[in-house]
């Protein structure tokens, strides 16, 4: 029993070391004749042919144990002349992949900026290329003599938001331009608390697709205004819709735009700011 | 466009503040007559921006000098060809 566990770990052990290595030993020529006669089954060569294998390789069988344990290692190797391809191998791999991580980050970064630029030349989504400013695109439209012929009718809605005292109606309710024209409109707001209401309005235009082209020079939009209980003011629009209106086939059934306004409260944070206002006439009020 | 749905479509579509800033508040009504009168112009021609420009023009000159607005030429805001005779010009066509 012990002879053939014995003989069988030699056996893995000389047969692992014939894989990797040009066996110098004689006993290789033995194992080879081992398994023969493993495979005869013959029980007296088994055991003769143990005992002569036994005898001749008595010296090493007590390194055998070591060095089954070593050619293990190796044979995880495979090949121990190849070692070092395989690991240049893969760690060019390692720093390849690597380095495809990095590009992906870096190109998440630089997305950001390309992005932009391919909107603003494409007007994907949307966006507006804003290529001239109005002033530029009047002289352009003035100089080149574009003659507009289709009204427009650009009505008006104001809308103020829940809860603020505010009456805020449009002037006017429409106006008829064309486009190309640059057209003036008022909207009236009233305080009608008795504290002082600071409010901000943001502003849209329908339909949507027509937004792009319609312009506005000034307006009192988007800043805080504030008001005085009781008073009334009036705040001019002047918008201009741009010429090229009329050359989109997008735009040939609108002939109607709705430019509405609404306005937000805002909270009353600053005390000191109420204080000086409230003791002096608002002269100096600019906004 | 029919791509408007990405990006948040036409909900996304942010509104673009004014070129050239917001108009100051005129709490002293420094230029109401000229207001009135570009008003009553647009109630009498029917609303009608091409008549009434002229009073526009009025209104956003009356504005400068009040300090109210930017002094700029009147041309560069689209003024070029508008004066007072023109508009009764049109008016009598």
């Amino acid at each position: 029993m012990s002879w053939s566990k014995a003989c069988r770990g030699t056996r893995i052990s000389s047969y692992l070391e014939n894989l990797h290595r040009t066996s110098q030993y004689p006993r290789t020529i033995l194992c080879s004749r081992y398994y023969t006669h493993r495979a005869c089954k013959s029980n007296e060569h088994y055991l003769r042919s143990k005992r002569v294998f036994w005898g001749s390789s008595s010296s090493w069988s007590l390194n055998s144990h070591s060095a089954t344990a070593k050619s293990m290692l190796d044979s995880a190797h495979r090949q121990y002349s190849t070692h070092s391809p395989s690991e240049t191998k893969s760690q060019k791999m390692l720093y390849y992949l690597t380095a495809v991580v990095f590009g992906m980050v870096g190109l998440t970064y630089a997305a950001v900026p390309l992005y932009r630029t391919f909107c603003q030349a494409t007007g994907y989504g949307g966006t507006v290329q804003r290529k001239e400013t109005v002033e530029e695109k009047i002289a352009r439209h003035s100089e080149s003599g574009t003659v507009t012929e289709r009204e427009i009718v650009v009505q008006f809605n104001a809308d103020v938001a829940d809860g603020m005292q505010w009456k805020f109606t449009p002037t006017q309710r429409e106006v008829r331009v064309k486009p190309g024209e640059s057209a003036l409109a008022f909207y009236t707001a009233e305080n009608k608390s008795s504290a002082p209401i600071t409010g901000v309005s943001t502003y849209n235009v329908t339909p949507m697709k027509a937004g792009v082209y319609f312009n506005k020079i000034q307006c009192f939009c988007f800043e805080e205004q504030r008001l005085l209980p009781g008073e009334q003011i009036d705040m001019p629009v002047f918008f201009y819709i741009d010429p090229e209106f009329e050359t989109d086939p997008r735009m040939d059934g609108i002939n109607n735009l709705i430019l509405s306004y609404t306005f937000f409260k805002v909270s009353e944070e600053n005390t000191t700011e109420t204080v000086n206002n409230n003791n002096s006439v608002p002269v100096q009020e600019t906004n | 466009m029919s791509t408007g749905g990405a990006f948040g479509g036409n909900r996304g579509l942010r509104p673009i503040p004014p070129e050239k800033g917001i108009f100051p508040l005129d709490h002293l009504h420094q230029c109401d007559t000229e207001k009135k009168g570009y008003l009553d112009c647009l109630k009498s021609t029917g609303h009608k921006s091409e008549q009434c420009r002229h009073l526009s023009k009025t209104y956003l000159e009356c504005r400068m000098a009040k300090n109210l607005m930017a002094k700029q030429d009147m041309s560069e805001l689209g003024f070029s060809g508008v004066t007072e005779l023109d508009s009764i010009v049109e008016k009598e066509r």
